[in-house]
């Protein structure tokens, strides 16, 4: 299988991007954090100890509407769970992150909003990785399927998805704590308990760097899994913007 | 060191990697910090640093410090006691308001905040001037105004060296890492004359334009650099624009020493057309894109001078020799 492509800091003008290419469903994803910035409005409130992780998803062709809203919603639990939003200058500061679906099949209206959310997720954690905002750990996420005869099925492509009987996201961070569970089909208990556990050997893999401080690799190895892969686009883009410093050593 | 170590947000810092020194306690930079509890081992470590953004780890031996360093192109954060370029944009009753960065609130500097300043000779700063400044404090919270000063208030002296307006010149704009990279470099060169931070292009320069009476130059951290070439003559502002060039180049590209040297060995070699000709050439082979018609800026190369002729002409005392910028690096 073909891993994801990626790449960071491809726009000047925001403090951080990524862009990132799922190869199974097709997606491609531009994604931008500004931060810290000062918000417009009174949206500190709240929390005025922390800051307020904003989530924008924009359609490439429509305006965002209820699934957007949806999903930012998701994104935005889950990103300012891994966001150290008390370090300093963050406080009452916003951490906005706009995605843009550049790519890939539309999702319309009343389409479940869950095979994007994989890529959403990835992009922005890469975005966030650019614009150098403190997190505690970073994750990765991974689309996974049922279909009727409860087989369970990963890389999914937009047509998989739309006739599994039923559709999970999960994500993991990197010291393997369940992030984010979203799930929707029909499925029982012991459907959902071993698309965790294949869910968590995906994503598990490349999340535990190996005695010597390397990614451990498999036989699938070279960032066909997604922690792996993050790792490696941010290695290469830290080597090419450090070049005159870790030559001259 | 042999390969630089590379961490993600939630990788632990090795202990092998921290500075052994016990003399004084070990100081956490920017992107490491304390977020969980050593495990009940208290003989293995008594800390774990945690990275929390993605870099290069780089340890500093002496001072006992751990930082990450991260992606250059960030947007700047005024920091406290950090040098910046400033441009004013208007003036008020007390204060100049001035733009540090674009798209943020402006920073506030004290009408009478310059060296010698009294309520009947202060400089009477227009909108669109540049002054040189230090970010003297940053507020606390969101909606605080940044305030700058081009002046010591505890001594009444431009302190460090350089600060207040800057006159005559040419703003370009490079990178924040780039812009730190040369205050280190700047900041240190006197002590040694080899590459710091494989930063040679300043060095280069300026054995480049000696002859014409050196320049000057001022970085600030927000990722503006002033150059002033007046001392050239009539070449003045070719070669502030070639220094400019030169200096965006080399951030653009992530040129190597080499690099450097071959970018501002091809500047000059006389003034005819075929010679600038062959500059326009060489930079196009470095610098494909960036640099619209070089051929109008040649150098002129004339006798040799001796390195002293680079400290520019000193006016009224306020310009301090050669680099403005020889500030203390504040690491970030």
């Amino acid at each position: 299988m073909v891993g994801p492509t990626a790449s960071l800091s491809n726009l000047s003008r925001s403090d951080g991007s990524a862009s990132y290419k799922c190869p199974a469903t097709g997606y491609d994803v531009l994604g931008a954090v500004n931060a810290p910035i000062e918000l417009p409005a009174r949206r500190d409130a709240l929390k005025p100890e922390e800051a307020t992780v904003e989530v924008f998803v924009k359609p490439g062709n429509t305006t965002a509407g209820v699934g957007e809203r949806h999903v930012e919603g998701i994104l935005r639990n889950v990103l300012s769970k891994v966001v150290l939003g008390r370090e300093r200058g963050f406080p009452r500061r916003g951490v906005v992150i706009t995605l843009g679906i550049v790519g890939g099949e539309t999702v319309d209206r009343g389409d479940s909003y869950l095979t994007i959310l994989p890529a959403l997720l990835h992009t922005s954690l890469l975005a966030l990785l650019s614009a150098a905002v403190p997190l505690s750990m970073t994750f990765s996420a991974t689309l996974m399927g049922v279909d009727k005869s409860g087989a369970i099925i990963t890389d999914l492509s937009a047509a998989d998805a739309k006739a599994a009987a039923s559709l999970h996201v999960l994500a993991f961070t990197s010291k393997n704590h369940l992030l984010l569970n979203e799930s929707e089909g029909r499925f029982d208990f012991d459907t959902w308990e071993q698309v965790r556990e294949r869910a968590l050997s995906i994503c598990q893999d490349m999340t535990t760097p190996g005695p010597d401080g390397d990614v451990t690799m498999g036989e699938e190895a070279d960032g066909s899994r997604p922690e792996g892969f993050v790792r490696e686009t941010v290695e290469d883009r830290l080597y090419k913007d450090y070049s005159w410093k870790i030559d001259s050593i | 060191m042999s390969t630089p170590l590379i961490l993600l947000p939630g990788d632990e810092v090795p202990s092998s990697h921290l500075p052994s020194t016990k003399s004084n306690p070990l100081k956490l930079g920017s992107g490491v910090r304390l977020l969980s509890q050593p495990s009940a081992k208290p003989a293995a470590s008594n800390h774990i640093l945690t990275a929390t953004q993605a870099g290069i780890l780089a340890t500093d031996a002496k001072r006992n410090t751990v930082s990450l360093q991260s992606f250059s192109n960030r947007r700047y954060i005024p920091t406290t006691n950090d040098l910046v370029i400033a441009q004013v944009h208007h003036s008020s009753i007390d204060y100049f308001h001035c733009i540090v960065t674009p798209h943020t609130a402006q920073a506030l500097l004290g009408q009478l905040s310059f060296e010698g300043a009294t309520k009947k000779t202060r400089p009477m700063l227009k909108g669109g001037d540049l002054v040189y400044a230090r970010v003297s404090s940053v507020g606390v919270g969101a909606g605080a105004e940044v305030e700058i000063t081009c002046v010591n208030p505890a001594t009444g002296k431009a302190e460090p060296g350089g600060l207040g307006p800057l006159t005559g010149g040419m703003v370009f704009d490079i990178s924040t890492g780039f812009s730190a990279r040369l205050i280190r470099a700047s900041s240190s060169s006197a002590d040694h004359g080899d590459a710091i931070d494989g930063l040679v292009v300043l060095a280069e320069l300026g054995k480049k334009l000696e002859s014409l009476g050196g320049f000057e130059i001022a970085v600030g951290r927000n990722g503006k650099v002033w150059i002033d070439c007046s001392a050239a003559g009539e070449n003045a502002i070719k070669s502030t624009i070639a220094v400019g060039r030169c200096l965006q180049t080399t951030d653009d590209k992530d040129l190597n020493a080499m690099d450097q040297k071959k970018l501002v060995a091809s500047i000059d070699k006389g003034t005819d057309d075929v010679s600038s000709l062959r500059w326009a050439r060489n930079i196009a082979v470095l610098a494909p894109l960036s640099i619209p018609s070089p051929a109008q800026y040649p150098l002129e190369n004339s006798g040799n001078r001796k390195l002293a002729d680079l400290r520019p002409r000193s006016k009224a005392g306020i310009f301090p020799p050669f680099w403005r910028s020889l500030a203390s690096c504040s690491l970030p």
